[in-house]
């Protein structure tokens, strides 16, 4: 799933590190939320978009198949 | 390396401690008595190794219920090829024995399980990298 993520974190100037300690996850996962290679929970998504103080749609899209 | 799992490895450090100094004496007396028949006391000298690793399993557990949900999927994930294919293994292997093979002791089952789900653990982390 596509996501703004990386763009948000950067308007901010926060590490990688420092939003997993926001959201309470590791290093390790906010890097492959980032890249697209983990989709988080539904929980997870509204947490990041709580901190963003955005709607989840907002953030993720989905990927477009083929 | 986040603080879970910098806890859960100094756990881990401490019990594989504890396992070999228990085993070293357990070994020992029991070399010492093997020719006494089997005893309670004995029983219980040969099982204490056991208790540190009982201890590693709860600690890992806990690990377990402390890490976030994709470190969660990549153990389940790891686990889950260890524990398939270390059932593989020794079911294909019991059809050795059957026919002549040299018996494995079961002992061996835990490190080949741990050994394998270290495997798995690299290949699948990689994946999320």
């Amino acid at each position: 799933m596509k996501n703004t993520l990386k763009v948000l974190r950067a308007e901010r100037d926060w590490s990688q590190a420092d939003l997993a300690e926001k959201l309470g996850v590791s290093r390790q996962t906010v890097n492959a939320i980032e890249t697209g290679k983990y989709d988080p929970s539904l929980p997870l998504a509204f947490k990041i978009a709580e901190l963003f103080d955005q709607k989840i749609e907002e953030i993720f899209t989905p990927t477009e198949a083929g | 390396m986040d603080t879970n799992t910098k806890r859960y490895l100094r756990q881990f450090i401490y019990s594989m401690i504890a396992y070999v100094l228990t085993l070293i004496p357990s070994i020992m007396l029991i070399t010492m008595y093997s020719d006494m028949p089997i005893n309670p006391s004995i029983v219980v000298t040969a099982l204490a190794p056991v208790i540190p690793v009982v201890f590693m399993i709860v600690f890992f557990l806990r690990y377990l219920s402390q890490i976030d949900e994709l470190q969660q999927r990549i153990q389940l994930l790891a686990i889950g090829f260890a524990a398939g294919t270390t059932g593989l293994l020794a079911f294909t292997y019991g059809f050795l024995e059957n026919i002549g093979f040299p018996s494995i002791s079961m002992i061996w089952v835990f490190p080949a399980m741990v050994f394998l789900w270290g495997i798995g653990l690299a290949f699948i982390s990689r994946r999320y990298q």
